[in-house]
């Protein structure tokens, strides 16, 4: 019982470190959506607040899985079928940052346009 | 069925160089009856990525948020303490064989160090592994951009076996090294490696925004490797080189290198008191 109230203390105070956490980065968090189908991103290219955080959500509708993949952002990510992802982007000085999908690179290109 | 081949086969290349010094390692110093151990582990880590990679699909929300990051940086973090282990065991076990043990070509290897051969399997295939299910599962269901499922999913699977058989080729002639040149060649190797491991965890802490990146990206060095590459992409997944690092996966990095010679170092010291 007291293990149990002490978890639940835990979970408690879990929840309010994500809120406060969650509210405090959601002020300065732009937020970009990207599509994956029939191993292409749609829109090929996503335009983003230069010198400001951004997250894309990039939900992939095919029905095999994909990893987002860019050397000049220093991401990857392993988007499942059916599934969405969030890629959280640095503050980006203004320029065009190239990403691909690593399983069909020829038809998965895309990039980030900071400006 | 070209593109399809070389993502399994570098993937395996990646996975099978850890599982090939722990074999080499195990029969240099005459434990090959220790083998076992070792597809053991290997194994265990076939079935889970297998069992991770089909249950994943069913934890959506865990994926889309930043539990894939937390994952593989759980897994890196404990990658990297069993590699270092490793290392310092190895260190210690050369300095035996140069003290006259050779002729003995046996060395005893404690429980704990036998445990740790396994995990070091497990965790090197295991996280390969994930990424080559998923891959070669997608084949199956859709095959590769522009040509057939029948050929796509023979590229992966081909990939895979030419990956072991190059890593095989590989240890046939390094393992003819001698037991001196063997042991600094495979230290150094595993001491990037774990280098890797460590930055690329702190790469997926700070990709799930728990840890900050300080300066991102600190450099471009991709006019001279890029992970877009062949060479760059090898260089990527076994030794954790980045063209764009942040301070911190840089930093990390480069620091592993006086923390891990510092432990040799401070174990040279102990056994050269003791003796």
């Amino acid at each position: 019982m007291r293990n149990m109230t002490r978890r639940m203390g835990f979970c408690a105070a879990g929840a309010l470190a994500l809120a406060l956490g969650t509210s405090a980065i959601a002020a300065d968090v732009e937020e970009r959506t990207l599509t994956i189908k029939d191993h292409a991103f749609s829109p090929a290219e996503v335009r983003v607040k230069a010198h400001t955080k951004t997250k894309l959500i990039v939900t992939n509708q095919d029905a095999a899985a994909e990893e987002f993949e860019s050397p000049s952002l220093n991401r990857e990510k392993m988007i499942r079928p059916g599934q969405s992802a969030t890629i959280l982007l640095p503050p980006l000085k203004p320029g065009r940052y190239e990403f691909f999908g690593e399983f069909h690179p020829e038809t998965a290109r895309g990039a980030v346009i900071a400006e | 069925m070209l593109g399809t081949f070389v993502i399994t086969w570098r993937e395996t290349i990646e996975a099978a160089l850890i599982v090939g010094i722990l074999l080499t390692y195990l029969d240099k110093i005459g434990q090959s009856s220790q083998f076992r151990l070792v597809y053991w582990g290997v194994a265990w880590a076939v079935a889970a990525a297998a069992a991770f990679a089909g249950l994943s699909t069913y934890a959506a929300a865990f994926f889309q948020d930043t539990g894939q990051e937390i994952f593989a940086a759980a897994i890196l973090g404990l990658a990297t303490v069993v590699l270092t282990h490793m290392v310092v065991w190895m260190h210690h076990n050369a300095r035996e064989i140069k003290g006259g043990l050779q002729h003995k070509a046996k060395l005893a290897i404690a429980k704990r160090q036998l445990w740790a051969l396994a995990v070091l399997a497990f965790v090197g295939v295991f996280r390969e592994g994930v990424e080559t299910v998923l891959f070669v599962w997608g084949l199956f269901l859709q095959g590769g951009a522009g040509q057939s499922v029948g050929l796509a999913v023979t590229g992966g699977f081909l990939g895979v076996g030419v990956g072991v058989l190059m890593t095989w080729a590989f240890f046939k002639g390094f393992g003819h090294l001698d037991l001196k040149p063997f042991f600094r060649v495979s230290g150094v190797i595993l001491i990037f490696m774990a280098a890797g491991m460590l930055a690329t965890g702190f790469g997926h802490l700070i990709a799930a925004g728990l840890v900050p990146g300080i300066v991102e990206p600190l450099w471009d060095t991709s006019w001279v490797l890029s992970e877009r590459s062949f060479v760059g992409s090898l260089a990527a997944g076994i030794f954790g080189y980045r063209s764009h690092p942040s301070l911190v996966e840089a930093g990390s990095y480069l620091l592993y290198f006086p923390i891990v010679l510092g432990v040799l170092e401070f174990q040279r010291r102990l056994h050269t008191r003791a003796a």
